[in-house]
């Protein structure tokens, strides 16, 4: 069970506190409702570049990090489809400079054109190391608009084309900021071993005063529901074969939700998994393949992916690989199967809530989805799912009409 | 409130360590931390069995065939049993040891720990097994062989620990030359009495303890492990051509020491001001100055007789020669300017902080504490690097500086 204390600033910053004792560090989490979903189609990448200005100065202190440091603590960040999401570990008697640092880049940026380019070239290196300059690196640049057709999703986080990036001014991310970073827009967690009250005086004191806006309406085209399989084959200069078979599944409150993470569970999660033990084990036609969900707030994908073996065509594993959904989605999976999925998610779970960050983030994460008190209540839900669950939603989703699947292939 | 000034500073005097307890009368190592507030639980075996042993490539592939059947249960059996238990596990391959740790909710860890010791002790090495994982290594090496940072890395392992077992690589033919034979041998000499050292974290009571020494003691290493006592990084600037490549991996090092070492504890804190963290020197001019990269960092890496430094990026290929030389510039500054006061304050609050984190939740700690027990060393260790921290001077640093990172002693290798 994860306690924690909830309150609401005036100006509507949503503020969680759970209390560790056993800790001597503190969390700051401010988790930001925006993400690379929120961009406009002719401007991506923004959300993310974004997240790299955060750390150029605030309105009264010139630089993110050095306070932070000076404090002994240390911070990052990261950017999804979905949200932005910062967050600061330092020890505890030092709460103040965190609380400080962020209330003032929540108040007010003030970086300059130097930053600008700075981080402009930055992202840029960033695309090249982890999407150009590696096999396999430009997937997910490519599955995106294959798989979504109307929903930005259709667009990674990075930003459709570097070009964007080149092109990003300063007043594009000006009217950004003002838009989204504002209390009404963000949810903060500070986990550690403290008083509720003084938490409450604290936040008062450093956020209090900072001016409270309306959350921005979100309005983005949803998906059509597909109707159509889709396929696109790349030559690629890879050492190997590569599918990424992609299933549109459902947003992230709603049931089927974690009946389908169970599903790909059950197909690929691990060695025991049924993807991997007939068609690696038994068949001997792929080198890894393995299944897993992308965890969008809206409509997600369930992913099968993996690599073929020498000499093993794509229409083989196609073939087998849809042999297998077909059976999966006729018959119903023993107790003794949907034991072992949930044990393993219970376990994974036990271990992920040591962190206190993890603890930290994952509460704002379900307070975002409507209550934080979801983090106590998931295990539940999946215990709660049957055999019949599983073979329902499977057929929903697990047919041809609603995949679509990139093939990266070796040139010649 | 005047928000321009920043928060008063409480310096930390000191950390609190619990450490964990250590068995007696077992013939290796075998430590153990029950003070946990949850129900999760570790156990971490190391096998006398890493990367030197045996011939090139021998270490890895026994190491990927530890579940790959008995008589009694094949592969796919084994991992579906594991499962069912909830458990997790990871092997971990490094020049000096493997390590097999073992994760599960505490009531399951007993026979976790059962079944997977069985199977190593019962492996079979069947033939399609061993085929099977070749061919996966195989592919996987082609494919990280198109990684700049991939090719950086080994090609700097090579002149690194030149002429020593330490900087042998892998080729794709030399899985080909691996035999069945070979593989069983390895296994009897170094997994099946080769089990050094034990760390058990988690609410486990003395039966339950004695009840896994019993599993484990068939498997304890009784022989004198040997390592490289010294080792000679070769000197110089070496260049791979990487067609196409749109970043240039770069790795700049030397071998140095380990925690033994006198100069150890001081020598971190230069590292830590030149790359170890977000506000380092190198991440300060390299990215937040040039934007040349998306990151870099430097370390100082330990093994039981010795340890090496490296600085390790990628950056835009356009940028290689000017990052080198930038990477030089800082080096030099160290060695010509005094680090301010105001700087090694900071680098001093960061590193305290660090080790208050290091040393937080019942993983962590065990972990710090066994880091120092392998070394024949206790935990007063950290009373000196607290205290080393809080003293060093500039002129000391700067000393540091000028022994031993001079350029000319250091290899640089890039690819790209």
């Amino acid at each position: 069970m994860i306690e924690f204390e909830r309150f609401t600033l005036t100006n509507g910053l949503k503020v969680l506190f759970h209390k560790d004792i056993t800790t001597p560090m503190a969390v700051v989490n401010i988790l930001y409702d925006v993400g690379a979903r929120d961009e406009s189609e002719e401007k991506t990448g923004f959300a993310h570049l974004f997240e790299h200005l955060m750390f150029g100065g605030s309105i009264n202190i010139p630089e993110f990090d050095t306070p932070l440091q000076r404090a002994g603590g240390e911070n990052n960040a990261f950017t999804s489809n979905d949200i932005t999401n910062y967050y600061d570990i330092l020890p505890a008697q030092n709460l103040d400079t965190a609380l400080w640092l962020e209330s003032d880049r929540m108040l007010s940026l003030a970086f300059t054109p130097k930053s600008m380019e700075v981080q402009r070239q930055v992202v840029i290196e960033e695309f090249k190391q982890r999407y150009l300059n590696q096999p396999y690196g430009d997937v997910w640049l490519q599955l995106r608009p294959l798989a979504y057709k109307k929903h930005p999703y259709k667009w990674a986080t990075i930003g459709k084309d570097i070009k964007h990036i080149e092109d990003a001014e300063m007043d594009d991310v000006r009217s950004f900021f003002d838009k989204y970073y504002h209390p009404g827009n963000a949810i903060m967690c500070i986990a550690g071993n403290f008083e509720l009250e003084d938490i409450q005086k604290k936040v008062e004191y450093w956020f209090g005063s900072i001016p409270g806006k309306l959350k921005p309406a979100r309005i983005i085209p949803s998906e059509p529901e597909q109707k159509k399989y889709g396929e696109l084959t790349l030559e690629r200069k890879v050492p190997a074969d590569a599918f990424y078979y992609a299933f549109k599944m459902s947003h992230r409150k709603s049931l089927d939700y974690y009946i389908t993470d169970l599903i790909s569970d059950a197909l690929g999660r691990e060695k025991s998994s049924r993807l991997y033990v007939r068609l690696k084990k038994e068949l001997n036609l792929v080198t890894e393949i393995s299944a897993y969900i992308t965890g969008s707030l809206d409509e997600g994908l369930l992913m099968v992916s993996g690599k073929l073996n020498d000499g093993v065509s794509f229409e083989e594993v196609d073939q087998e690989i849809w042999k297998l959904l077909g059976e999966f989605t006729s018959e119903l999976i023993s107790e003794k199967e949907l034991n072992r999925l949930n044990i393993k998610i219970r376990t994974a779970r036990e271990f992920q809530d040591q962190g206190l960050l993890s603890r930290a983030m994952n509460l704002c994460y379900f307070e975002l989805l409507g209550d934080a008190a979801g983090i106590n209540e998931d295990l539940e839900v999946y215990n709660s799912i049957t055999p019949e669950h599983l073979k329902e939603i499977g057929k929903k989703i697990l047919k041809k009409q609603n995949c679509s699947v990139l093939r990266i292939k070796k040139e010649k | 409130m005047d928000r321009t000034k920043a928060p008063d500073l409480v310096e930390i005097s000191s950390i609190s360590l619990v450490e964990p307890a250590k068995r007696k009368e077992f013939p290796v190592p075998f430590y153990t931390m029950d003070q946990i507030p949850n129900s999760t639980s570790r156990i971490e075996l190391y096998f006398n069995a890493g990367s030197i042993k045996g011939k090139v490539g021998l270490a890895s592939v026994v190491s990927g065939l530890l579940l790959s059947g008995t008589d009694k249960m094949s592969s796919t059996e084994i991992h579906s049993a594991i499962d069912d238990l909830g458990g997790f596990h990871d092997v971990s391959l490094g020049h000096e040891s493997v390590v097999v740790s073992l994760y599960g909710l505490n009531d399951k860890l007993y026979q976790i720990i059962r079944l997977y010791c069985e199977s190593l002790i019962n492996v079979t090495f069947y033939e399609n097994e061993i085929q099977e994982l070749k061919r996966d290594r195989k592919q996987r090496l082609k494919i990280n062989l198109e990684k700049v940072s991939f090719l950086a890395q080994r090609e700097f392992s090579k002149y690194l620990f030149h002429d020593s077992l330490y900087g042998r690589i892998i080729e794709e033919e030399d899985y080909e030359g691996i035999t069945r034979d070979e593989i069983v041998d390895f296994h009897r000499q170094y997994y099946l009495s080769g089990l050094f050292k034990i760390v058990l974290v988690g609410d486990f009571d003395e039966e339950q303890i004695v009840k896994i020494q019993d599993v484990l003691l068939p498997i304890c290493n009784h022989q004198e492990r040997d390592f490289e006592k010294k080792l000679n990084n070769q000197k110089g600037k070496y260049h791979f051509e990487k067609a196409g490549a749109l970043q240039t991996a770069i790795r700049i090092g030397r071998v140095l020491f380990n925690r033994k070492h006198e100069d150890y504890i001081d020598f971190l804190i230069l590292n830590t001001i030149l790359g170890e963290y977000f506000g380092s020197r190198l991440m300060s001019n390299l990215r937040e100055d040039k934007g040349y990269t998306y990151g870099i960092g430097s370390m100082l890496s330990e093994f039981h007789e010795t340890g090496y430094f490296l600085i390790a990026t990628e950056v835009g290929k356009e940028h290689a020669n000017n990052a080198i030389q930038e990477i030089e510039n800082e080096i030099i500054r160290l060695q010509k300017e005094f680090v301010s006061d105001e700087e090694l304050d900071l680098v001093r609050n960061y590193m305290l902080g660090q080790l208050l984190k290091s040393a937080d939740g019942p993983y962590s700690m065990t972990d710090l504490c066994v880091g120092i027990y392998s070394f024949d060393l206790s935990v007063d260790f950290y009373d000196k690097y607290l205290h080393k921290i809080k003293t060093i001077s500039p002129q000391r640093l700067q000393e540091l500086a000028k022994k031993y990172l001079n350029w000319e002693d250091l290899t640089i290798v890039s690819a790209g």
